[in-house]
């Protein structure tokens, strides 16, 4: 059966955005040991990008004008406004950032928050923060599901 | 269909993490996913200067699984080296980095060359129990930290034993053996409990003969001393518990070290008046049938069940039932162990079971016709079975949930008075 993995990529090549730096993902659709791009999806919430522009926008929260943005945990204040605890984008919601790849299996990026992590981690999406080029992150990504999907041992010797 | 194991008496190999905690400024990194961890980590152990639930672990998850987690492993070991005061750093391996093939033994490696005190011991759950999570650690320890040494210290002898906190006793046996080899006249040397640290593993390789009291355990590390630092090994397979077995115990040594016959003999006499002094004083107690069962079993690993079956045929005059050794014994020794058992004194043999099942233990037990109330000396699981049966208990092997033991012992003459004394205590509650 077919599955959605998200890429956090700028060049298409290495795996180099954290998950609160990019601006969209690239979708590979993945079956068995094979894998090919399917879209570039656009996630970047329209409330967040109104913070980046106005100064003033976000609420009283602190961190959410930054560079680093949303999802990275450190970048995400507490508070009002820009809330923590479910992410960021508003009050209690989840970010569309993040519910915007609910339906993929797994997220690879160069880092990523905390909230994120816990956020993704209720919807049973797996994430793996690495530093690669995208072909070998999808190699051994696919290679693991493949394995695990068919009950085969994940022993390294049998392939 | 796959084998379901009801009661298991031990943990997996990874346990052994309480093996490097018995020794002193020694700690575990432990390279396994932190559920392994949190369930190994027990609230005994450590050899007292570091908590027994503090110790560094890589935590893998799902990313390490896929990705390899040989990056996490280094980054734990350089920061555990900053961070950690120790002696001696013990890398043990879970299953998960095993079956996906982290190069652990690289990594650590890496250390080793720049003279770090850091070895590393493959202990995955799969490649068998803590017994052999055990001596994992110690081959690790002579493969990377010894070396043979020419110069031989006159009288020096390692003592090996059981595995420490697996084995309630271990304390108090490893310090009751070391007197008792001090008391004729050899320097024991052992490497874990109180002061048993570095300094002690650096002596290993002077002595003049590893001396291992156990079945099984650690008779492949004595092989391997003798083949790597060529110290000879005498093998001892019985636990002396007792006048008899440990007057026997210290001949052997005795004669095999080349120590005076009549030192050996005076420290024996010395021993065994005082020995039967107690028993003397006592003896209506022994001989009032009523007391005591007919007939008794032991549920245990080898060292115990052997151990406390001699004692209790030789020096008690009881008489033994099935006795089940519970430690998942290695098949090529089980028929060496069972020779043990049927070389008892008065021409009497005891039958033993290697059985790990503790459903299958039970049953034999409640089948079995012992002549009245038994006696049974086992784990806390046996409690209820004996309580079924209105049976003498005595809770004396892993795992223990009914005792306190902080350095209690049922080695040599004095253990074999305690272990008199536990149980003619449970015994006479029965009247009392």
């Amino acid at each position: 059966m077919s599955y959605k993995i998200a890429v956090a990529t700028s060049d298409y090549i290495n795996v180099d955005e954290t998950f609160g730096q990019a601006k969209r993902f690239i979708i590979y659709e993945a079956d068995g040991k094979n894998f090919k791009k399917l879209e570039e999806r656009d996630v970047e919430d329209d409330f967040v990008a109104e913070c980046k522009t106005s100064e003033t926008g976000c609420g009283t929260g602190g961190g959410c004008g930054s560079e680093t943005g949303c999802g990275t945990g450190g970048g995400c204040g507490s508070g009002t406004g820009c809330s923590g605890g479910s992410g960021c984008g508003g009050n209690g919601e989840v970010s569309f950032k993040i519910s915007s790849l609910f339906d993929c299996r797994a997220i690879v990026c160069k880092k990523i928050g905390v909230s994120a992590q816990k956020q993704f981690e209720k919807k049973a999406i797996s994430y793996f923060d690495v530093s690669c080029t995208v072909e070998e992150a999808l190699d051994k990504i696919t290679f693991y599901y493949d394995r695990i999907d068919n009950h085969m041992s994940l022993r390294y010797k049998t392939d | 269909m796959a084998k379901l194991l009801d009661k298991q008496r031990y943990k997996c190999a990874l346990g052994a993490m309480q093996t490097v905690q018995a020794i002193d400024r020694a700690i575990p990194i432990l390279h396994s996913g932190p559920g392994c961890a949190q369930k190994l980590s027990d609230s005994i152990g450590s050899s007292g200067y570091f908590s027994p639930n503090i110790f560094p672990c890589t935590s893998i998850n799902e990313k390490d699984v896929v990705f390899g987690g040989v990056k996490k492993l280094d980054t734990t070991i350089e920061n555990a080296l900053k961070v950690i005061d120790a002696d001696l750093f013990v890398v043990l391996t879970g299953c998960i980095p095993e079956i996906v093939g982290d190069d652990t033994g690289e990594v650590v490696s890496r250390y080793q060359e720049d003279g770090k005190p850091v070895v590393y011991a493959s202990t995955a759950g799969f490649k068998g129990n803590n017994y052999k999570g055990h001596e994992q650690v110690i081959d690790a320890i002579i493969d990377q930290f010894l070396e043979k040494s020419e110069e031989k210290e006159k009288g020096l002898v390692n003592i090996w034993a059981d595995v420490p906190y697996q084995d309630l006793f271990w304390l108090g046996n490893i310090k009751e053996l070391e007197k008792l080899i001090a008391e004729i006249g050899l320097t024991p040397n052992t490497i874990f409990g109180y002061k048993n640290g570095i300094d002690n593993i650096r002596k290993i390789p002077k002595a003049e003969f590893n001396l291992l009291v156990s079945p099984w355990v650690s008779l492949t590390n004595v092989k391997k001393m003798e083949r790597k630092l060529g110290i000879p090994y005498l093998h001892y397979p019985t636990l002396p518990i007792g006048a008899y077995e440990t007057s026997k115990f210290l001949r052997t040594v005795g004669e095999f070290a080349g120590v005076d016959k009549d030192k050996v003999e005076e420290v024996i006499n010395e021993h065994e008046n005082y020995y039967y002094y107690l028993i003397e004083r006592y003896a209506d107690l022994f001989l009032e049938t009523r007391v005591m069962a007919k007939q008794f079993s032991v549920v245990a690993d080898a060292q115990y069940a052997l151990g406390i079956t001699k004692f209790l045929v030789n020096d008690l005059g009881l008489f033994p039932a099935k006795q089940f050794v519970v430690d998942d014994t290695p098949k090529q020794y089980r028929d060496k162990i069972k020779e043990e058992f049927e070389n008892l004194n008065y021409g009497i043999k005891a039958e033993v079971s290697f059985e790990t099942d503790g459903y299958k233990i039970h049953n034999e037990i409640r089948e079995h016709d012992y002549h009245g109330y038994p006696l049974i000396l086992g784990s806390y699981y046996e409690k209820e079975v004996t309580g079924e049966l209105d049976g003498h208990y005595l809770n004396i092997s892993w795992p223990v949930q009914d005792k306190v033991v902080l350095d209690d012992f049922y080695v040599g003459y004095t253990g074999g008075i305690r272990l008199i004394e536990d149980i003619y205590s449970v015994a006479v509650q029965r009247f009392n």
